[in-house]
């Protein structure tokens, strides 16, 4: 496979960035990421604060861009790692948890690249599954796969709201996981 | 290849990769993932799915004068970028967490061989006895006991073996409370894990129950 044929445009565009701070490139991932991140933070209950996240988000992706790279991650998925980030610090930062640098999502949670396997063809691979599997998933099971990716919610929380048992919430989570071809080895 | 062979669940991982677990219980699986290529390969995985998920999801409006904001924070940072947090290197972060390496803590002595140090409360503001380091003396076997609720353990140094297993260093284990469990240290050290509870510890011999509301 030809590695220009395996990077996708946001890919190209984010390595403009990392590598020539290209503001235009920059101007176009805004565009098109920023109104996601923001539905992102509503989805997440942080409605009066959707803007200043994806301003963080955003200022976060041009710092970090020189580390981004599109064999361990695309840009999605690295930005979303951001995002998770900085959404977790937000919330610790709301409920006034005391908070330590070093315990910064960023370090719990990590960023593709920096704690990460060797970038491999069947990532690249999987990444282009995902996205184009995704979409055919059956409604219950992408229902359950967005409360806990888009809302922030556990698996118990969603069993709740949902008023399923915990057990169907896993199974049509492990069901998302096989149609999306995520195949987790040690499961 | 994984040193480690006992796992979080998947579903468990995505609860981390979607950045949904406490502070103890991400810590748990961060440590395991110390320990587990596997585990790390599952998660970059369930990254994935996250990306997939925000790109193709739906979109709100964000006013222009938010792309200035972003252009004036990044203007002010030249030439000097922020610093980046960096990972710690070598150890899992519970680890990194203290001053002082494990056989200089604190200790508070319990009951058999068992010591605990309350991380949790000293380190992360959580709640009491909730996210602990549990040393249990080399040979020594911890008293009786079970929990309500669930008890999360990562091994950190040394092992342990109960009814249902040998536990080495990195590996990760997820308790209910419907058993009563008596871990043995074993090996020639120390086994000190990691371990968040949803409850406090309640002893369960027939002689050490009746010693539960002294150590609450």
């Amino acid at each position: 496979m030809q590695p220009s044929a395996a990077r996708d445009s946001w890919s190209e565009l984010l390595d403009l960035v990392g590598k020539q701070k290209d503001q235009r490139a920059f101007r176009q991932l805004f565009s098109h990421f920023a109104p996601k991140l923001k539905y992102y933070a509503l989805c997440n209950g942080l409605a009066s604060h959707g803007d200043e996240l994806v301003q963080e988000v955003m200022v976060t992706v041009w710092r970090k861009a020189e580390t981004f790279d599109w064999q361990i991650a695309s840009a999605s998925t690295w930005i979303f790692t951001i995002a998770r980030n900085l959404r977790v610090d937000f919330i610790r930062k709301m409920a006034r948890t005391p908070t330590d640098g070093a315990l910064d999502a960023e370090v719990l949670l990590g960023v593709p690249g920096e704690d990460e396997p060797v970038a491999n063809v069947q990532r690249i691979i999987a990444e282009r599954q995902v996205r184009e599997l995704l979409p055919t998933l059956p409604i219950d099971q992408r229902e359950v796969l967005g409360k806990v990716y888009m809302e922030g919610k556990s698996h118990q929380e969603v069993a709740d709201e949902l008023k399923l048992p915990l057990g169907t919430v896993k199974s049509r989570i492990r069901l998302a996981l096989t149609r999306l071809r995520v195949q987790l080895e040690q499961s | 290849m994984s040193r480690t062979h006992h796992h979080p669940e998947d579903v468990l991982l995505m609860e981390f990769a979607a950045g949904v677990l406490s502070t103890g219980h991400a810590l748990c699986i961060e440590a395991h993932l110390h320990y587990c290529e596997t585990c790390r390969a599952a998660v970059s995985r369930l990254n994935l799915i996250g990306g997939a998920m925000v790109s193709q999801g739906a979109e709100t409006s964000v006013p222009d004068e938010i792309f200035d904001r972003v252009l004036q924070c990044i203007a002010a940072d030249e030439p000097a970028p922020a610093p980046a947090v960096h990972k710690p290197v070598g150890k899992p972060l519970v680890a990194t967490l203290m001053d002082l390496p494990f056989d200089q803590l604190p200790w508070k002595r319990q009951l058999g061989g068992v010591s605990v140090y309350d991380i949790g409360a000293s380190q992360l503001g959580c709640g009491e006895r909730r996210v602990v380091l549990q040393k249990l003396a080399k040979g020594c076997k911890a008293p009786a006991h079970t929990h309500h609720g669930d008890e999360m353990t990562v091994v950190l140094q040394g092992a342990f073996s109960d009814e249902t297993g040998v536990f080495l260093e990195g590996d990760f284990v997820l308790r209910d409370d419907s058993h009563t469990h008596r871990p043995l240290a074993v090996g020639n050290i120390d086994c000190i894990s990691l371990s968040v509870l949803d409850a406090p510890v309640r002893l369960t011999g027939v002689f050490t129950r009746l010693l539960n509301p002294l150590l609450h």
